[in-house]
């Protein structure tokens, strides 16, 4: 494995200082890796990839990526914050909040302006990115009033326009029918062999096989309880079971009734 | 149930959810902007500079036979543009009331407009006149009005909101102004829905119990409850900006292509519009 891209260290975040949120988080992420952060709700997992994309900082401990440590003052300098950004990219939770702009093609081609990218490649970018994630008949459109899978298109979309090294994504899958799923799967899959590092929050086990080699389990106390191969934390039904990522079902079979876990392998009856 | 404070409770509920679904449509839908029509395929900025002429002249003009033409010529360009005429005209008619009545009212009287009596009334003791001048000057109010509001209309009808916005940059406005008009245009849109749900969502929670104060209650809630979801929603939309390089001045496409028929257009409406104040100083 090359270098080393984030380093995070002992960190603390509390929202307005009294609502904890991370409590003693380390982690070390290299390029090209997959990585997957699951957790049930409300354990972190978006307030880390905030501060993985420097938009909020740690109270205590540090976060370093590619080298220097992410600081509230260095965004001050429009170079050095440009440069960040493009090689940093996030996929907000929430498409509504993502997508700001009054019609799909701007939206996508915020970033690349913002970088100062020239308008002539800036609309040939356009017409690459809705190719790929399949949205060319919404160029136009209003984004707030698309359906939740096509919004959820439009902002990998207007991420994908920058061409980041690095791609976040939160809760990519989340309220999806399963086609868009499949065809945001194979999104990461596909940006991972050309040989990007993919951070993925989710609480959808469903999908972890694919889109993570290494998995980092947040429990209630908002820190890792559990780092590994995807493989080894999924087969870990205990530990899945008592920070809340399966449940248990109980079934009427031929008039018997059974209980059994949902697992993320196995088919579900 | 069928007594008729219920009844009532009813009414109210289903007018302000067709009001709301109403406005939400008039003000957001691009339905017409999006259609093959006349209007839709002008530049919006010759569009908008041409109807920026009309509406000057339909409001300095002074004779109503005057302005009666800019009238009949937004029917025309409306069923040019393939609006439904009967859909254009209710929603003219939704603003001009409000607009008019309110205005022109107290000119008709006597006591704002004095001259010979045309028709006078008693009520109580007081006695109404209205005269030839007021009864004119009202005339030529509404058919102002009318013509203004047509215009204003027609404009938002067949142009993309996005692109009415981009108008403005053109004309100099500054792009940290526009990009906070259209994001409150947005947020009053995320607003007008989530009323809408929140009005489902009690009224399936409450339904059965029937009790209003209830009801009441958890519409007071939400109604807290949404707004502190926008403030944060603010916040959260400004990391999303921050996000994708954002640092202060916003820079956004700005093309528009403009064609020899937008110059066209922009010639015959200048045309009109001198030809009209010639009129109006000559007659
Ligand atoms: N804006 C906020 N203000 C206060 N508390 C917050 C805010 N955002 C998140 N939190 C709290 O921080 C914790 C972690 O939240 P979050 O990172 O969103 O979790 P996840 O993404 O795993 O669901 C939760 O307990 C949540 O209540
Ligand atoms: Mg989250």
């Amino acid at each position: 494995m090359s270098g080393i891209i984030f380093e995070v260290k002992d960190v603390h975040y509390a929202y307005l200082g009294k609502f904890p949120a991370l409590c003693g988080v380390d982690m070390t992420i290299r390029s090209g890796e997959k990585i997957a952060v699951i957790g049930a709700n409300g354990t972190g997992k978006s307030t880390l990839l905030q501060l993985l994309d420097g938009l909020i900082f740690p109270d205590r401990g540090t976060v370093t990526a590619f080298g220097e440590r992410l600081l509230e003052h260095s965004q001050d300098n429009e170079k050095a914050a440009h440069r960040f950004r493009q090689r940093v990219g996030l996929v907000f939770q929430n498409a509504d909040i993502q997508l700001f702009c009054p019609s799909v093609r701007e939206d996508i081609a915020f970033g690349p302006l913002q970088f100062g990218v020239a308008e002539d490649e800036v609309n040939r970018r356009i017409l690459d990115v809705a190719e790929v994630l399949d949205i060319q008949h919404l160029l136009d459109r209003v984004p707030h009033q698309l359906s939740i899978g096509e919004k959820r298109r439009v902002a990998i979309a207007s991420v994908l326009a920058i061409d980041p090294d690095v791609y976040l994504f939160d809760e990519p899958t989340a309220g999806l029918d399963p086609l868009t799923v499949r065809h945001i799967i194979d999104f990461i899959v596909n940006a991972n062999q050309r040989g990007k590092t993919i951070i993925t929050a989710t609480h959808d086990l469903h999908i972890i096989g694919e889109i993570a080699d290494t998995v980092y389990v947040f429990g209630r106390n908002k820190s890792i309880v559990r780092g590994g191969s995807s493989e080894s934390v999924l087969n870990d039904r205990s530990l899945l079971e008592t920070n809340n990522l399966i449940h248990m079902h109980r079934h009427h079979h031929d008039g018997r009734e059974h209980v059994h876990q949902h697992l993320p392998l196995e088919p579900h009856d | 149930m069928s007594n008729p404070l219920h009844k009532k409770h009813d009414f109210i509920e289903r007018s302000i959810l067709s009001a709301l679904a109403f406005l939400k449509d008039a003000t957001m839908s691009e339905e017409y902007a999006n259609r093959k029509g006349f209007l839709q395929s002008l530049d919006p900025r010759f569009k908008t500079i041409s109807f920026l002429a009309f509406l000057v002249t339909a409001v300095s003009l002074k004779s109503a036979v005057l302005i009666s033409p800019l009238y009949l010529s937004c029917l025309i360009l409306a069923l040019l543009s393939r609006i439904h005429l009967r859909n254009f005209l209710l929603r003219t008619l939704f603003f001009i009331p409000l607009f008019s009545l309110c205005i022109v009212l107290p000119t008709m009287f006597s006591v704002v407009t004095p001259g010979e009596p045309v028709w006078s009334f008693h009520v109580a003791w007081i006695t109404g006149i209205i005269t030839r001048p007021g009864l004119d000057g009202a005339v030529l109010f509404v058919v102002r009005i009318a013509t203004s509001v047509s215009l204003v209309v027609l404009l938002s009808l067949t142009t993309r909101h996005s692109e009415l916005l981009k108008v403005l940059r053109v004309f100099g406005v500054p792009q940290v102004f526009v990009m906070t008009v259209s994001m409150c245009y947005r947020y009053l849109y995320l607003f007008a829905t989530m009323v809408e749900n929140i009005f489902t969502a009690v009224k399936s929670r409450v339904g059965m119990v029937s009790h209003h104060r209830q009801g009441q209650s958890i519409v007071t809630w939400n109604i807290a409850n949404t707004w502190n979801r926008t403030t944060q929603m603010s916040e959260e939309v400004y990391m999303a900006m921050l996000s994708r390089g954002y640092t202060g001045e916003p820079r956004l496409l700005s093309k528009f292509h403009a064609t020899p028929k937008d110059w066209l257009w922009l010639l015959c409406a200048v045309v009109i519009c001198a030809f009209l104040f010639y009129r109006g100083h000559t007659l």
